[in-house]
């Protein structure tokens, strides 16, 4: 049977089809850049409206943030993971032994064992196991849990995950590249869309997994948020969501769908150049005003204004099914 | 109420499915040929991984079958196909082969099947129709939706490692289909009950060819008659470098997305539609009514693994996560499947 528990302690419940493990890093080496994550479980998001859900994330531990953090959590989203192309990484991940949570680097693709993928490795749980990695491609990644995914990922469990490109030779220090050769920017955005269905934020982590209808079938989200500000209004205003940048600079726009359901993208009448997705350049940048995408995806979006002024950017939230709206994410790009 | 003909579904039937490597194979002709195939509308009950019984019909290959999906077809351009669908159930049925592109008509039909009766559907196909078509019923809008749909490949003529003439190339015998659906029990039953047919669905169930997956420690787990991980119809098993053409059809009601780990995949098509560029994606928007997509697994070493590594076992999953579930809990029964660098 599947039934396997995993440490105890209260909260811990009984969960199935897990697979506690925290072994030895296979082929373990010093690394060139190490992200120390533990987990909190008691976070919060308060939306426009006054009403809040509890949220799930990773924290820094390196940054003094805990590992069961029992003062209100860490940050939406987790702490992002940003690491140059080449680099030899670790993403060393402590969990309690009261919960199981892993480590994908969505779009990464290491070895089995590094991959974060519960059934198909473990689920770590009762200490800490070291993720090792070197990516390849520069590009824009998320990072999230594996476990429980439909549960974990909607509470929140994921971060930002850029990996820069090596310097282009001769380019003057400082230079910010989207990809090795790749376009120049001066300013950067992360727009990670994300729907929330509060109904799913009161269940344990080990919910469903030994049977009996808990809902992860059925996502009704009732706020739509960019990079964990409330896009209903707050994001069109947050400095660490809307864009203000002088007349003659580029800007990077990061777009990852980090929803379930499929969404739409529009910058507000702004033409992009779309440079790549999923990590790899496009063969030739695609020209747009809008961009339709599922959950998941990344698109690295170039954005020249050529005059002053601010423009909208709208994400639309598409239900899986009947494709009708059910609600919208807004921020502004201000070219001043 | 539809009570000819109730069956289990994969039971038998699955034989047929498992001779050979699983894989479509495929050896191309200089002779255009035709290639005949009798299917049977039949109808029982297929077990879902929380052991709720579903209703559900197939095109399948002999009366004492349940097949869902029907068993695939290959063929090249130049040959003609001529289907014959023996309809054992007490209501009228069709089939249809979808057209190659979003909009186009269907490349043809065997019009009204009625209870009992049989018909045949001719069609020779014209040059320029190599592509992945999914073949179903559109005798009402829910019949595809209860199982009626299989998959159809026509290979350009003469070639045996293109998707169309000129394409990004695949290993020889190197194709399959993943062919997707979304179940809502309610419609299943309201069918099989002759009730009113519910428009507001809400899936519970989510397949891969058929099947879910069954992760370590479920009942079926590794079962290839049971679990898609293990399925051969399914899984994507290989060496590097054996570039994999993987020919994903949606049947179902939901848009996905679907994603590969270890590589990302060359995506060749959407809709029926040749992109204008190559894009290297590691997950990929596969529509709703009767989305499809053709996409080269490539088989590359998983490029970010430090040591290097050629061996591994990962997953293909919809990244819409509420599809790996079952019943509204039950993660991992869902609509995934492995990735074996063997
Ligand atoms: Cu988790
Ligand atoms: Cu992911």
């Amino acid at each position: 049977m599947g039934m396997k528990g995993g440490g105890g302690g209260g909260g811990m419940g009984s969960a199935c089809y897990v697979y506690p493990g925290t072994p030895a890093t296979p082929g373990r080496v010093t690394p060139d850049v190490t992200f120390r994550r533990g987990i909190y479980m008691n976070g919060s998001m308060t939306f426009d409206d006054g009403n809040s859900v509890p949220i799930w994330g990773f924290t820094d531990l390196d940054a003094g943030q805990g590992q069961m953090d029992g003062m209100g959590g860490g940050s939406f989203p987790s702490p992002a993971i940003r690491v140059t192309e080449g680099q030899i990484v670790h993403t060393e991940l402590t969990v309690g032994m009261m919960w199981m949570h892993t480590i994908h680097h969505h779009g990464i693709e290491p070895s089995t064992e590094n991959d974060g993928v519960g059934h198909l490795s473990w689920d770590v749980t009762g200490g800490t196991y070291t993720y090792q990695w070197q990516p390849k491609h520069a590009g824009t990644y998320f990072y999230h849990c594996h476990t429980n995914t439909p549960l974990h990922a909607e509470m929140g469990m994921y971060g930002g995950l850029i990996v820069d490109p090596k310097p282009t030779p001769g380019d003057p220090a400082g230079t910010k590249r989207a990809f090795y050769n790749g376009p120049i920017y001066d300013a950067e955005a992360i727009w990670v869309a994300d729907e929330i269905d509060p109904a799913f934020h009161s269940l344990p982590w080990y919910a469903g997994t030994c049977g009996g209808d808990v809902g992860l079938n059925n996502l009704n989200p009732q706020y739509f948020i960019i990079t964990g500000v409330d896009g209903a209004n707050s994001a069109l205003t947050h400095p660490g969501v809307a864009v203000t940048m002088p007349l003659g600079q580029t800007l990077l726009a990061r777009y990852i769908c980090a929803g379930f359901h499929p969404q739409k993208i529009d910058f507000g009448g702004l033409t992009v150049s779309v440079v790549a997705s999923d990590g790899r350049p496009l063969p030739a940048a695609w020209q747009t005003q809008a961009i339709e995408a599922h959950s998941a995806e990344r698109y690295d979006c170039i954005i020249k204004p050529t005059s002053r002024g601010t423009w909208t950017v709208t994400v639309q939230f598409l239900h899986w099914r009947t494709g009708a709206v059910m609600g919208t994410a807004r921020t502004r790009i201000n070219v001043i | 109420m539809e009570r000819r003909g109730f069956l289990k579904a994969g039971t038998a039937g699955f034989a047929s499915l498992m001779a050979g490597t699983g894989l479509l194979s495929w050896s191309p002709r200089s002779q255009a040929a035709t290639i005949s195939k009798t299917y049977y509308v039949t109808a029982g009950t297929q077990t879902m991984p929380d052991g709720v019984s579903v209703y559900v019909k197939g095109f399948s290959d002999s009366a004492a079958d349940l097949n869902v999906p029907a068993t695939p077809i290959i063929c090249q351009e130049g040959d003609t196909l001529s289907i014959t669908v023996i309809n054992r159930l007490s209501v009228t049925h069709n089939l249809v082969i979808g057209g190659l592109k979003a909009g186009d008509p269907p490349l043809a039909s065997t019009g009204d099947i009625a209870a009992g009766g049989s018909k045949t559907l001719t069609y020779t196909i014209p040059t320029g129709k190599a592509g992945s078509y999914l073949f179903y019923d559109n005798k009402t809008s829910y019949n595809v939706l209860l199982g009626l749909h299989g998959g159809l490949a026509i290979m350009p003529a003469g070639k045996t490692d293109e998707l169309y003439s000129g394409s990004p190339k695949f290993k020889e015998n190197k194709q399959l289909f993943w062919i997707f659906n979304d179940i809502d029990p309610v419609l299943n039953r309201a069918v099989q009950q002759g009730t009113a047919i519910p428009t507001n669905l809400t899936p519970r169930y989510f397949t891969i060819n058929g099947q879910t997956s069954l992760p370590p420690g479920a009942v079926g787990f590794d079962d290839p008659t049971r679990d898609a991980m293990a399925n051969p119809m399914t899984k994507l098993e290989g060496l590097v470098g054996d570039r994999t053409l993987v020919r994903m059809l949606n049947a179902g009601m939901c848009s996905h997305a679907v994603h590969t780990h270890a590589n990302h995949m060359e995506w060749l098509t959407d809709r029926g539609t040749v992109r204008p560029q190559v894009w290297k994606k590691d997950t990929l928007y596969l529509r709703n009514h009767l989305g499809k997509i053709d996409a080269i697994f490539p088989f590359e070493a998983p490029p970010d693994a430090y040591p290097p590594v050629t061996h591994g076992h990962f997953p293909m999953h919809l990244h819409d996560e509420m599809s790996q579930t079952a019943g509204g809990g039950m993660y991992m029964f869902g609509a995934m499947t492995e990735i074996i660098y063997k």
